[in-house]
């Protein structure tokens, strides 16, 4: 049996630095929750949902997102047999355990809307027949923040699927040269089958187990209600971030073995949970406030309990 | 009660109808030494399992004996009564602030601090502590004998201010001054084994709360840090083993609570020695 710590432990063994970034799927994956990552090409967005897919042993499929995608691409069509005389269905790539969907941002709203819906419902309708994704089902959704034209902006209310949202930084000077020899030679070295299915599925009913105290969850809560009314926030969180603080602390408090979680798991996983869930006003592009200051403004200012 | 309103936005407050808060001592005068009480006692209208807004007054050099904070559900609200047990340990009048707690006003959806009236308490140097029999008797006889030592004291002062005009008097040394008795300052430490007195006097939530705040005071950081936060502030590893049991009491589930509330009267004592 495994335990998370061996998938992070994999991850790494793969991934040069951006700890936050690895802890961030480890911790969405324990607690069933999708996460987007947004970051400049080449930062290894694409190559740590691969090397955490290679990590699970289950089944694992990339669709690179363009303008002219359809649903049925992502979901799956009917198509006519015509030896047998009848329709038969073809399952798309969402049917998979984790579904990479690079550059989601490049695909109109309408195929945006069969994937979030999936991630949401866990289940995909083709034709007359509905279908429940195979579980566990997790989405890893990229983004490039540069590059705006042609690209269809994710709404908020879609953003707010996504557990958490990671920013994937440039790796520092001495990560770039570790990177330069790691990867020089040729492929990048994955682990594979570092943990089952009936593992994950394992984690994601024991996490449920980690005790929250009801001043985590007011601690949480004021988190939440702390981006409404902020300075520079035109929209706040809404509930649904409240749940996923406690749910990724929970994670987090289960990653480390820990029976219950504290105010340093809610107070770490605070800035992927809000970051995409806040949308700010007209002021901050004039105030040239870079929107991850804000979001760190506000989790300074509520003490934690 | 006093409501001011706060300037600072409302984040984080919780919608609250404060029909009541009051403080009041059992005891306005008191000596070094007399444990006495502070009580403060809040209604609310909601049904609150805890108001952990309430924040009770700096108790300066007195030493906390006790605390306790009783919650008891009404039909009209709830009704919180915190109770300080203190011991003073220097005499002078002492003004404790008021003790205060901020929500918003659900009248008025407005943020507001809401502020009980401060208490002021005279502590005077130790003195008699019982009428017994025997300090009765003790009075007594001082009535006849203190006549008799003044009229033995007059008379050697008569035959000493005669003996004096016959000779040079000698110089005289200007009699010793007592050193004015200043309290030593109150450092961290003097804070921490209070709030443990004050835990093990009775192990609740606020004097938890209390005994971790002066932890995390004593390891250099503020209150509404996290243990992460006092973890890098000291390197002393008494001190951090008792914050991580202080973080494993407050936030732990009561199947380890009380294995925990050990642990952590066990790493303070450590610390404190």
């Amino acid at each position: 049996m495994s335990r998370p710590r061996d998938v992070l432990d994999a991850l790494h063994a793969t991934i040069v630095g951006q700890n936050d970034v690895v802890e961030a799927l480890v911790l969405t994956l324990i607690a069933g929750g999708h996460v987007l990552l947004e970051g400049a090409p080449g930062v290894a967005k694409t190559l740590a949902c691969r090397a955490l897919a290679a990590a699970l042993s289950g089944v694992f499929r990339r669709v690179q997102f363009t303008p002219d995608l359809l649903p049925s691409d992502i979901v799956g069509t009917r198509v006519f047999d015509q030896r047998s005389g009848e329709f038969g269905t073809v399952l798309g790539p969402l049917f998979a355990n984790v579904v990479l969907a690079d550059e989601i941002n490049r695909a109109p709203a309408k195929v945006q809307s069969a994937l979030l819906e999936g991630m949401q419902e866990r289940r995909a309708t083709i034709g007359p027949q509905t279908f429940d994704l195979p579980a566990p089902f997790m989405v890893l959704a990229t983004m490039n923040p540069y590059d705006a034209d042609g690209t269809y902006p994710l709404p908020l209310a879609q953003l707010d699927r996504f557990l958490a949202k990671v920013v994937v930084p440039y790796p520092s000077l001495e990560e770039e040269r570790t990177i330069v020899d790691r990867f020089g030679a040729g492929e990048p070295p994955l682990r594979a089958g570092v943990a089952t299915l009936e593992d994950v599925l394992r984690w994601q009913r024991g996490v449920h187990d980690v005790f929250v105290d009801a001043k985590l969850r007011d601690y949480a809560v004021d988190l939440v209600r702390a981006t409404r009314g902020a300075d520079l926030v035109a929209h706040g969180a809404s509930p649904r971030a409240a749940l996923a603080l406690v749910a990724l602390a929970r994670a987090r408090a289960y990653l480390e073995q820990r029976p219950f979680a504290v105010p340093d798991d809610v107070r770490d996983v605070a800035p992927a949970v809000l970051r995409h869930r806040i949308s700010y006003d007209d002021r901050i592009a004039i105030a040239g406030t870079d929107p991850e200051d804000v979001v760190r403004r506000i989790i300074a200012a509520v003490p934690a309990p | 009660m006093l409501a001011l309103a706060l300037p600072a936005p409302a984040q984080g407050l919780r919608a609250l109808h404060v029909d009541a808060l009051a403080m009041r001592t059992d005891h306005a005068q008191v000596h070094v030494g007399e444990v006495f009480h502070l009580a403060i006692h809040a209604h609310v209208r909601e049904r609150l399992a805890a108001l952990d807004e309430l924040v009770v007054p700096n108790v300066g050099t007195m030493l906390l004996e006790g605390d306790e904070r009783h919650v008891t559900a009404a039909a009209n609200g709830t009704d919180v009564t915190e109770t300080l047990t203190l011991e003073p340990t220097v005499a002078g009048t002492f003004t404790f602030n008021p003790a205060y707690l901020d929500a918003i006003d659900a009248r008025t959806g407005k943020p507001m601090r809401f502020s009980t009236n401060s208490v002021r308490v005279v502590v005077q140097p130790p003195g008699p502590t019982s009428a017994s029999a025997g300090a009765v008797l003790a009075l007594i006889a001082a009535w006849i004998v203190i006549p008799l030592v003044a009229l033995a004291a007059l008379a050697m002062g008569i035959v000493a201010l005669v003996s004096a005009r016959r000779r040079p008097a000698p110089p005289v040394a200007a009699p010793a001054v007592p050193p004015a008795t200043i309290p030593p300052p109150r450092t961290p430490r003097d804070e921490v084994a209070d709030a443990l007195r004050g835990y093990q006097h009775a192990p609740a939530t606020g004097s938890l709360i209390r005994l971790r705040g002066a932890l995390f005071a004593a390891a250099g950081v503020a209150a509404g840090a996290t243990l992460r936060d006092a973890l890098l502030a000291t390197a002393d590893p008494t001190l951090r083993a008792a914050l991580a049991a202080a973080e494993r009491t407050a936030f732990g589930p009561a199947s380890l609570r009380d294995a925990s509330s050990l642990e952590l009267i066990d790493g303070v004592r450590a610390w404190l020695r």
